[in-house]
């Protein structure tokens, strides 16, 4: 075989694999957002979908909290309560879905009534709610269980508002609808031109990194005009460059440990206790270069946050565990009837600060004689629901309707669906009942307090920081102020520079 | 005759691979049911998990499964992801043209680049092209192509900016093709010049020098044809390790292709896609391996 031919061969191959892709190529000028998350499908009710898509400004909830940390009505006008589990909302009236036709009750209550019946995070507040539309714009809603303020109900994530379509799909009210969606890797989005302002955003190419530090070289070498959740260790280099802006802003999310409380070594809470007081909560924020040492479930703006920083204490970390039972060996490690105290620690890469702070991690845990495998996995919902972890490095976002009762009941009351600490107290759970009935926002935060010193004493979780994130910029974006963590990554008011256009 | 055998071989290995595969597949320890429910806050009620397991074909005993199975792919069903719960066939068709792309113009490249630098080698042995070849293997194979990949995206890119690793276009590719080729073309070179090295060892290629030929014109003229054919056959092995670079690429640098696909699949335990994935890999091997042995076909004509 002549290599004169081989070459011709391969280069007219190469020419037509070009140009069959710069086919697909878009002919506007669309703004490229990556993350290192995506919306696992269109499907708004499976999994954590909802969340995603409102994030992706696709979707919209009927309350969400406002830049300011409010709680305040987005498809929604107001919510009035007509019994002790009766309740009547009444929706803005000229809101449009994307394919054109108006918001209706009727319709709104057929995509909550789907995601009732499939999935289980929307039971966590007020159990499976039923629906009844009295017109167009008055949706009866009905709880299992008492709720005191239902619009902080309506600003859960699970519960973005939908449209069911005779297709299978489902439509939304967003500023974006979605044009094309390739799973794991894009998503396509065109401005709905239902929603106002439609004059002023362009389509959106939001590309999935499978790593943070990729997603930093694409931002530098130009490709995007967003990167969101930077990770810390790149920001000073990133600001020194001319054509980049880089922000910072605090979260509503708390990076913590949870600490499965089913399997057998930590069983015992005092070794939970243990860990709790070894985490060097300074040291970690600085290994992330930003965020506060954690005072406890939720970020410090939040009016039921705890006052102190959580503390740290390796001498009554170390008593705690001789009186388990757990002595040093001649290694300097921790065993019982021969038995090592080795732990295993996971996180997962889609926040890249979780995985720097896993070997400061196992670092801290040695100093009190606790050896620590760590492991960082692709699929951390799973691995944490099939509880093959001892300690999961987790990033959540603890009050993202503004209250905090979503977060407690969700992902620690005994049984809940996402209750990875597999932590069960009916003391707690009583904790968790008073927030039922109890709707004024005073008393809400001494049953959080309550709540927060219980967790404390219990540690199935273990609150690390409370982080600040960064996004970068191209010149386009560089007006673009994050804020709401990134459950509202891309809005209405997205802030493209004009001059750009 | 010799094509018929191949296909009917080619036909059996398919067979094997695909009842070896789906059989391991349906042994693996998680149950998609058990995760599909986990990851997507479905009810775990009986109802629900039943439903799962007669809609997804898990209710039935496995040789059954398999020839259903079997009798779909043939005829162009290949199944529904149990993940995103679309189509495997479609979503192999939109993602098989980046991963072909990849892997085909990866090696084509190599064997294009292998054979001059593999020629100036074993011309001018311990000269520059002779250390650089043997530099170069060394080093792809030292080297994680993750970490060269950054590095390279890192100059290539945000230094120099002279390719767009993660523009919409045709250009994405180029950076990722140069990865996947460069471990190939370290190897292909290598094995190409020690098949014209032991040419030049051979009485036929002194009597060409005898002649008058310059070593060069000798070794081109007496030794490319026979180091070709090594390189060809050196090539049905490397096209087992360019399905491995591509994977790599296509995480690295967001490309949609099948195995950024199979990545998430494998932690779903996503058996349709799975399945899917091993068949086309197969085929790949196949195709290279036929093309491979057509092409030397060619060359040596007591093959045939």
């Amino acid at each position: 075989m002549p290599p004169k031919f081989m070459s011709q061969l391969v280069s007219a191959w190469l020419a037509a694999a070009s140009l069959a892709a710069a086919g697909t190529a878009v002919a506007a000028e669309p703004l490229r957002v990556g993350a290192t998350y995506i919306t696992s499908g269109t499907d708004p009710a499976k999994g954590s979908n909802g969340w995603a898509l409102v994030s992706h400004g696709v979707g919209e909830n009927l309350f969400t909290v406002d830049k300011d940390g409010r709680l305040v009505p987005e498809l929604a006008e107001k919510a009035e309560r007509t019994g002790d589990l009766t309740w009547t909302i009444t929706l803005k009236p000229g809101r449009m879905f994307s394919d054109g036709t108006p918001v209706a009750a009727k319709a709104l209550a057929a995509g909550f009534e789907n995601t009732f019946v499939n999935n289980k995070a929307a039971l966590a507040t007020g159990g499976k709610l039923t629906f009844k539309a009295i017109d167009d714009l008055i949706l009866k809603v009905k709880t299992e269980k008492p709720v005191p303020y239902i619009q902080a109900l309506f600003a859960e994530w699970p519960l973005i508002a939908y449209k069911p379509a005779s297709d299978g799909n489902a439509v939304f009210t967003g500023p974006y609808r979605i044009e094309a969606f390739k799973t794991d890797a894009s998503i396509t989005l065109e401005p709905n031109a239902r929603f106002p302002g439609v004059d002023k955003r362009s389509p959106v190419n939001f590309h999935k990194f499978g790593d943070a530090q990729t997603m930093t070289l694409a931002l530098e070498s130009g490709e995007l005009d967003l990167a969101f959740g930077l990770p810390s260790e790149v920001v000073s280099r990133l600001k020194a460059s001319p054509d980049l802006t880089i922000k910072s802003f605090p979260v509503g999310y708390q990076y913590l440990a949870f600490l499965n409380t089913a399997r057998p070594l930590l069983g015992d809470v005092k070794v939970r206790r243990a860990l709790d007081l070894a985490f060097d909560r300074r040291e970690l924020a600085a290994a992330i270069n930003g965020g506060e040492p954690a005072s406890g479930a939720y970020a410090a703006y939040f009016p039921f946050a705890g006052k102190e920083a959580r503390p740290t204490d390796l001498a009554k970390a170390a008593a705690l565990l001789d009186e388990a039972g757990w002595k040093k060996g001649a290694s300097g490690m921790r065993e019982k009837d021969g038995k090592p105290l080795r732990l295993l620690a996971i996180t997962y890469p889609q926040r890249p600060d979780l995985v720097t702070m896993l070997p400061v991690v196992k670092a801290e845990l040695a100093r009190i004689g606790v050896a620590t495998d760590t492991q960082v996995v692709e699929n951390i919902q799973q691995v944490a629901s099939a509880g093959d972890f001892d300690i999961a490095l987790w990033a959540q976002h603890t009050a993202p309707s503004g209250d905090p009762a979503f977060f407690l009941n969700s992902m620690l009351r005994s049984g809940a669906s996402l209750n990875y600490a597999k932590y069960a107290s009916p003391e707690f759970d009583a904790i968790l009942d008073r927030f039922a009935t109890e709707g004024d926002p005073v008393k809400r935060v001494t049953i959080a307090l309550d709540a927060q010193a219980k967790l404390f004493a219990d540690a199935p979780a273990s609150f690390l920081v409370s982080p600040v994130w960064y996004v970068g910029m191209s010149k386009r974006l560089r007006n673009y102020e994050p804020w709401g963590s990134d459950y509202h990554v891309l809005r209405a008011d997205i802030g493209e520079a004009k001059q750009a256009r | 005759m010799n094509l018929v055998r191949f296909g009917i071989r080619s036909l059996t290995g398919l067979f094997a691979v695909s009842l070896a595969s789906f059989a391991i597949i349906t042994m693996m320890p998680a149950d998609p049911v058990s995760i599909a429910i986990r990851v997507w806050n479905l009810p775990a009620t009986d109802e629900t998990v039943a439903a799962l397991r007669v809609q997804w074909g898990l209710d039935q005993p496995l040789l059954p499964r398999y020839f259903r199975w079997l009798a779909n792919f043939v005829t162009g069903d290949w199944g529904r992801s149990f993940r995103t719960g679309e189509s495997v066939i479609a979503e192999f068709v939109e993602r098989l043209p980046v991963s072909l792309s990849l892997g085909m113009a990866g090696l084509a490249l190599a064997i294009v680049l292998a054979i001059p630098l593999g020629f100036f080698a074993a011309a001018y042995p311990r000269g520059l092209a002779d250390r650089f070849s043997r530099a170069l293997s060394v080093f792809v194979q030292a080297v994680p192509g993750f970490w060269l990949g950054l590095v390279l995206h890192w100059v290539l890119g945000v230094q120099l900016r002279w390719i767009r690793p993660f523009a919409n276009d045709w250009t994405a590719i180029v950076l990722p093709v140069l990865l996947v080729a460069l471990h190939s073309v370290a190897v292909l070179a290598r094995v190409y010049r020690r098949d014209l090295t032991e040419t030049a060892a051979q009485p036929h290629f002194r009597t060409a020098l005898a002649k008058g030929l310059s070593e060069r014109q000798a070794l081109w003229r007496h030794g490319h044809r026979g180091a070709i054919y090594a390189l060809l056959a050196a090539v049905r092995s490397e096209a087992g390790w360019v399905i491995g670079s591509t994977a790599t690429m296509e995480i690295l640098f967001g490309l949609p292709g099948i195995s950024q696909f199979l990545v998430q699949s494998i932690a779903a335990r996503d058996q349709m896609v799975l399945q899917a994935y091993v068949m086309v890999i197969a085929v790949w091997m196949l195709i290279v391996n036929g093309g491979a042995y057509l092409a030397m076909r060619l060359l040596d004509p007591r093959l045939a």
